[in-house]
Order: C-alpha cells, then sequence, then structure tokens
C-alpha cells in the first residue's frame, strides 16, 4: 500500500462525517432534554446531611434592584454553609414571571425556593405544590414578620389555615412627592393628617402645563390595581370578600364617583394629571421632573435618588406621605406580603434553611440595604430601615409606610385573579374609555360590574 | 429448473441498502426529532388538551366539548376574529402593491440602487420588539414623527394608540415597514423576466404601462400568490406589536387572535381553552390558504415547461 492509499484510507467520508454529525446532534438533543423531576416530596422531607453537598435552585423575581441582593444573600449564605450552593435564577418579573414559573412546574423542573408576591402563590398551594411552613416557624420562633392584626399579613400569607409565605418585604404605598415642584410653587409640603379636598386643592396649585415645561400636581396611576386604594379609602370595597370573592360590588355610587375624579376628572376637567397619552414614553411624570406627586411603593425609590443619582447630579429630592384622608377615617391602605415559598421537594429543610436566613435579620439588613425595600419586622423598619432610607435615598418620613402598614389590606385574591380581572373587563370595559375621556364612570361602571361578576360566576362554576 | 422468486412487495433488501436507509435517517434524524418533539407531538398534544381543562398545575381534567362550546359564545374570540380579519384585508394588498412598487422602482438603473434595495430590507433583521419600540416613539402624540409630519400639512396631531379608531389603522401602516421580504422576492422575479418578451410587446406598440400590464404582471403572478399566501398567514398571526404597544387595547381594538390565545395560555392559564383558540386559528388559516389555492388557477399563470 503507497503513503497516498494509506493516508486516503485514514481520511474520513463525506458519508462519515455527515453521519458522525447526525449522530453528534441526535446526541445533543437527546442530552437537552431535562432530567425527570424528583419524586414529590412532603413538607417534612427528610434533611440532607449537613456536610452532603446541596444545590438550591431559587427561581427569583427578576426586578433589576432584586437582581444584585439575590445575589449577595446566595453568596453571604454559601459562606457560612460552605456545602450548599443556592443559584438565583433571575426569571423576569409580572406575568413573564409566573409564567416561566408555571411552566417549569408543569415541565416537571420544580425549583426548591420561587419568589411570590401576595397574592399570586394561592393557585399554587391549593394544587399541593408548596409545602406548609408552620412547624418550621414554631420551631425556630420565627414570629416576627407575621405581626397579630395587620390583615394584609394574614391574608397574604395564609390560606386554609396554613402559613405558606416567608415575607422578604412589606409591600405598602403612599404618596411620594417632588419637593422642588412644592418650593417652585411656593406650596407648602404635605403632612400625614391631610385630607382629600387638600391633596386635590394642592395639585391644582402645582399644575402648571401652560409652558414649554409642564407640571402636573400628580401622576394619575390609571389602572384598577393602583386604583383601589382610592376605592377602599371612601369606605367601600369592590368585592363582597378581598379573599375567593363570589359577589362584584364595583357599582356603588362611591366607587363610580371616586373613579370619575381620579380615572378622568383629575386629567380632563382639572387638568392636574397627565393624560395616558400624555404619559406615552415615559414622558411627563414624577421621575422627569414633570410630576409633583405619584401613589408608589419603596422600590420607586432608586428611580427619584440615590447615592448614584445624586453622584451624576439627576437626582429629584423628595419625600413619602400617606395618601389622603378620606370617607374611610381608619384610612386603609394597599399593602400586601411579598417573599418566597418553598416548593414541596426533598429539600424543604435545607430551602427553610435559607429562607429563613433571608427572612431573618442579617438577610434583611442585606436585602433592604440593596432594593430600599421595607423590612418584615417593625423593629427592624424603625431602627434599621428608617436610617437606611433616609440616608440613601433622602426620605424622613419613614413613619408614612409603617403607619399606612398598619392599616393594610390586599386587593383581591382568588380563582379570579386580579391580572385576569384588569385584562378581560376592568380595562377594555372601564378604564379604557374613562382614561380616553370617551364614556363617564357611570357608563361604564356597571358594565365592568357585570363583567367582573361574569368572571367569578365561570370561576365558581368550575369550583362545582 | 425450478426458480423461486420473492412475493412481489417483499423484495429482500441487500445489506448495502439497508446502509445506505439508516445513514440516510441519521443524517435527517435532528430534524426528525427535532420536528417531532418540538413540533408534531405539541401539535397532537394540544388536539388532546381542546378536550380537557389545565391550568398546568393540578392534572388536567376531562371536559368533552366545552372547550368549544365556549369558543362559540366568548364575545372575546369573536372580536379579535375581527381585528385580525381587518388587519389582514387592508394590511396585505397594500403591503403587496407597495413591495411591488418598491420592486419595480429598484430594478430600474438609478443611483445608489443597492443601498436602497438594503436600505429596505433593514427593518427584517431589526427584531420585532425593538420596531415595536421604535414605532412607539414614531406614534406618540406629542412628540411622534408622524404627527410631526402631518402638522407640516395642516393635520392636528391624533392619538394613534389611544383611540380605538385609529389602533388598527395605525398598525397596518406599521406593517409596511416589513415588506423588505416581499420586495427581495418581487426583485428576483422581475429580474427572471426576459428582455426578449418585453422587446416583442415594445415593437407591438406597448409602452411601459402596456409592457407592466400585459408581460410583467402576469409572469409575476406565481409571487404574487406566494407573498400574498405567506402575508396572510402572517397577518392572522401578528402578535408581538399588540403586546407590546398597547397590550390589547384601547378597549380591545388590537385583541388579535394570537394574543388572545396567549393570554389564555399564558396568562389566565387556561391550556385547554387556548388550544381550542389555537386550533381554530389553524383551521381558519388553512382555509384561507386552500381558498387562495383553488382561486389560483383563475389568474396565477405557470409558464408551461418545452
Amino acid at each position: 500500500m503507497t503513503d497516498a492509499q494509506r493516508s486516503r484510507s485514514r481520511q474520513v467520508s463525506r458519508r462519515k462525517f455527515l453521519q458522525g454529525i447526525g449522530i453528534g446532534s441526535t446526541t445533543l438533543l437527546l442530552a437537552a432534554c431535562p432530567a425527570p423531576a424528583p419524586a414529590d416530596g412532603g413538607a417534612s422531607g427528610s434533611a440532607a446531611p449537613a456536610a452532603e453537598e446541596i444545590e438550591l435552585d431559587f427561581f427569583a423575581w427578576g426586578d433589576a434592584s432584586d437582581i444584585p441582593a439575590w445575589e449577595e444573600l446566595a453568596t453571604t449564605y454559601g459562606e457560612q454553609n460552605p456545602n450548599v450552593t443556592v443559584k438565583p435564577s433571575i426569571s423576569g418579573t409580572g406575568v413573564d414571571y409566573y409564567t416561566k414559573l408555571q411552566t417549569s412546574f408543569a415541565g416537571g423542573v420544580v425549583p426548591e425556593i420561587a419568589s411570590f408576591q401576595g397574592w399570586e402563590w394561592q393557585p399554587f398551594s391549593d394544587a399541593g405544590l408548596l409545602a406548609p411552613i408552620d412547624a418550621y416557624i414554631e420551631r425556630d420562633n420565627f414570629n416576627g414578620p407575621y405581626p397579630d392584626g395587620v390583615d394584609s399579613i394574614e391574608f397574604s400569607t395564609r390560606r386554609d389555615g396554613s402559613r405558606y409565605l416567608i415575607p422578604l418585604q412589606s409591600g405598602v404605598m403612599v404618596m411620594f412627592y417632588a419637593k422642588n415642584a412644592f418650593d417652585e410653587a411656593g406650596v407648602a409640603y404635605p403632612t400625614d393628617d391631610w385630607t382629600f379636598d387638600d391633596f386635590v386643592s394642592i395639585a391644582e396649585q402645582l399644575t402648571s402645563t401652560d409652558g414649554s415645561s409642564k407640571m402636573y400636581g400628580y401622576q394619575a396611576n390609571g389602572s384598577y390595581a393602583r386604583d383601589i386604594h382610592w376605592i377602599r379609602a371612601t369606605g367601600v370595597q369592590e368585592f363582597d370578600m378581598l379573599v375567593d370573592p363570589r359577589t362584584a360590588m364595583f357599582d356603588q355610587p362611591e366607587i363610580i364617583d371616586i373613579l370619575q375624579l381620579v380615572a378622568q376628572d383629575f386629567m380632563y376637567s382639572l387638568g392636574i394629571s397627565p393624560t395616558p397619552a400624555d404619559l406615552e414614553g415615559g414622558t411627563n411624570t414624577i421621575d422627569t421632573g414633570n410630576a409633583a406627586m405619584k401613589y408608589e411603593g419603596p422600590w420607586f425609590f432608586p428611580r427619584l435618588n440615590s447615592p448614584e443619582l445624586r453622584e451624576e447630579g439627576k437626582q429629584i429630592e423628595f419625600d413619602v406621605v400617606m395618601m389622603p384622608q378620606m370617607a374611610d377615617e381608619s384610612r386603609p391602605h394597599r399593602g400586601w406580603a411579598e417573599g418566597v415559598c418553598v416548593p414541596k421537594s426533598d429539600l424543604v429543610d435545607a430551602a427553610w434553611d435559607f429562607v429563613h436566613y433571608m427572612g431573618g435579620e442579617d438577610g434583611q439588613k442585606i436585602y433592604s440595604t440593596i432594593t430600599g425595600r421595607i423590612p418584615n419586622t417593625s423593629d427592624l423598619v424603625e431602627n434599621f430601615w428608617g436610617p437606611t432610607i433616609e440616608e440613601r435615598f433622602g426620605v424622613s418620613n419613614a413613619a408614612a409606610f409603617s403607619n399606612a402598614f398598619l392599616r393594610s389590606e390586599v386587593d383581591v385574591i382568588g380563582g379570579v385573579s386580579r391580572g385576569q380581572i384588569w385584562s378581560e373587563v376592568a380595562k377594555p370595559v372601564g378604564w379604557d374609555p374613562m382614561l380616553a375621556n370617551s364614556a363617564a364612570a357611570a357608563d361604564v361602571i356597571p358594565a365592568v360590574n357585570e363583567g367582573v361578576q361574569g368572571l367569578l360566576d365561570a370561576h365558581w362554576a368550575k369550583q362545582g | 429448473m425450478a426458480v423461486t422468486s420473492a412475493p412481489a412487495g417483499r423484495r429482500r433488501i441487500s445489506k448495502r441498502q439497508l446502509r445506505d436507509w439508516i445513514a440516510g435517517y441519521l443524517f435527517a434524524s435532528p430534524f426528525i426529532i427535532g420536528f417531532s418533539v418540538f413540533i408534531a407531538f405539541p401539535m397532537l398534544y394540544s388536539v388532546y388538551l381542546i378536550f380537557v381543562e389545565w391550568d398546568l398545575l393540578s392534572p388536567p381534567s376531562f371536559v368533552g366539548f366545552a372547550n368549544l362550546a365556549r369558543m362559540f359564545k366568548d364575545p372575546k374570540v369573536n372580536l379579535s376574529l375581527y381585528n385580525s380579519a381587518f388587519y389582514t384585508i387592508f394590511a396585505v394588498p397594500i403591503q403587496l402593491t407597495i413591495s411591488f412598487s418598491l420592486a419595480l422602482a429598484l430594478t430600474q438603473r438609478i443611483r445608489f440602487r443597492d443601498f436602497y434595495r438594503a436600505g429596505f430590507y433593514m427593518p427584517i433583521i431589526v427584531p420585532l420588539v425593538a420596531s415595536a419600540v421604535v414605532w412607539q416613539r414614531v406614534l406618540h402624540p406629542e412628540f411622534g414623527i408622524l404627527n410631526e409630519a402631518l402638522g407640516w400639512f395642516g393635520f392636528e396631531p391624533r392619538m394613534w394608540l389611544f383611540e380605538p379608531q385609529l389602533t388598527k389603522p395605525a398598525f397596518i401602516f406599521m406593517s409596511f415597514w416589513m415588506i423588505g421580504r416581499q420586495m427581495v422576492i418581487f426583485i428576483a422575479g422581475l429580474g427572471n423576466i426576459p428582455d426578449s418578451l418585453k422587446e416583442a410587446a415594445s415593437l407591438d406598440g406597448a409602452g411601459a404601462f402596456g409592457q407592466l400590464r400585459y408581460v410583467i404582471l402576469p409572469l409575476m403572478t406565481p409571487l404574487i400568490f406566494y407573498n400574498s399566501v405567506i402575508a396572510i398567514i402572517n397577518s392572522f398571526q401578528t402578535f408581538v406589536p399588540a403586546m407590546i404597544m398597547t397590550e390589547g387595547g384601547p378597549q380591545d381594538a388590537t385583541l388579535f387572535v394570537v394574543l388572545n390565545i396567549y393570554r389564555n395560555a399564558f396568562q389566565y392559564f387556561n391550556m385547554g381553552y387556548a388550544s381550542a383558540l389555537a386550533w381554530e386559528l389553524f383551521v381558519i388559516v388553512v382555509g384561507f390558504t386552500l381558498v387562495q389555492f383553488y382561486l389560483s388557477n383563475r389568474w396565477v399563470y405557470y409558464e408551461e415547461g418545452d
């Protein structure tokens, strides 16, 4: 055999080459399929021995301010527990987050820990996918985040007698105001005892939209979720019950009147709020310096003022105040808990240990410092969070959040999600025409009520 | 001498043939597996889902024809079909007219011809989400370039994405941004028309319009047909702009079929009902396509082979 022949015999033929690619690609495709999920474990799944290497998958809420906090918490916990690796999977926010989470469960890829807002985990517990944590709370005396008498905490952490959510933050929204708008108009800053009439009057004094630089008194939010505060502050609520409601009650005169004001008159007849068209593309907002007040939560701090923004000279000096006093003298504010749940798996004990760390004092200090969010105990709010947000964000009235939270209540929790109520009925039938000034609240809210009742009836009919 | 032969249809396969078959299937296996796992199986599974109720969390429960019955009573279904049909009926013919006209212009000897071709094709490679954000700015009521341009001619600024009667026309206008693919196909077709035919028409007295009417258009009908089939299918699948720019609003004016399917599947987690809606769309699109193929016999001209 000549050298050339030997060389040819060693060469890979085109057929063999293509065949190899075929086999390789097929193997890769099969390898890409996820491994089957571990067998469904109970809430008391046995803990792995301390020295055993444990990997916890944390399906994490992906808000920009949360991401560094998750990474820091995973790192610090890993330093204290070298045999445990926590892997935060940053998974988007809002509807996208829950879509990914639910499809992940359906695909059998179940994380050991998952972020949840206080009104979103209930379908998962109803389906038996989450581990109840009452026994762990009792064992570790972890009662701080569950104060007695706060409805919003109770409703957003417990269902059917069992606790599921570990709060990592208390959610409550108050009124933000940009100080320079008040200073320039010579109007005194609002105080926690202000009334609704004061609020409207101040917003009118602050509004100046004639010149090239516009200033609106109040940046209305223009959605059912954000208008829930105004509804409840009238002393009525839009459902018979806030958890698992059966009857829609939007068509009460108090609700129609307040929605007429906040979802239409503020923009068109009073002119104190930018319309949705004015807000399109992020213009005419409090963060662009074109609105004086906005109803928001602590996650909004970094958008207005932070050490980084101050360094660039782009900060908007602001402070906060409780929502104005209305007909309900108890001054309800929207509130809820947000945090994490522990899905059933073989690693519930290990997962609890990590979430206990995140929800404990050390973890809360890290999370709250990085994100600005309200910690889960009143002690931390008073002694740690207040001074921290004053230093980082220039907020001096942290008490507004604490007081608002004491009388806070959830939006609505149940089989028909708030998102579905909004997309299916409230937005197209009610808020869109009101916000476009094409129909008054009295014309559309009865239809909203009818549509929402239809959703509730369909839901309960399915439940048998 | 007795001769035995294999019965018809049971011909012996030689080792070499077997090796060839195995090799062939191995070559095709990435596609076969990918198609089976990611397309065929989900499609078949979604047929099963039509008859169940499933929220992805609890096991599916059989509901018979309830999802189909609901589909025929649901006003959102009719509305989304109307929105998609409206969009398709107006967008597709105008897209084809503009892309064909552009192709005609860009097959002439003009300066910077390649630059123009690349420019009109460029939007195709821009991700849809980015396009949607850009168009949000273009249609902005206060700072948008469209209102600015209309203002030069004395038109009042309009709130394109906030008035229900304007939103679909705005989306149709926006769809012209994406005609580059059709244009390129037309340009390729126009380049294949023999000059001899045009010269012959010219000798017979046909001017530019006559050549277009009697030579170019008939020879281009296969490509016009192809582009119209694809454009109608794409139009019925419009989703991203409505999702990003208007969330189906205002007042459901841009609630297109696919957005309605998406919401039911991934916001309300009614996978069974969403599957029924998806198959309804499939049947409608296939129906339209078949009708187009049937009608094509009347107007599409295919050159006969020798």
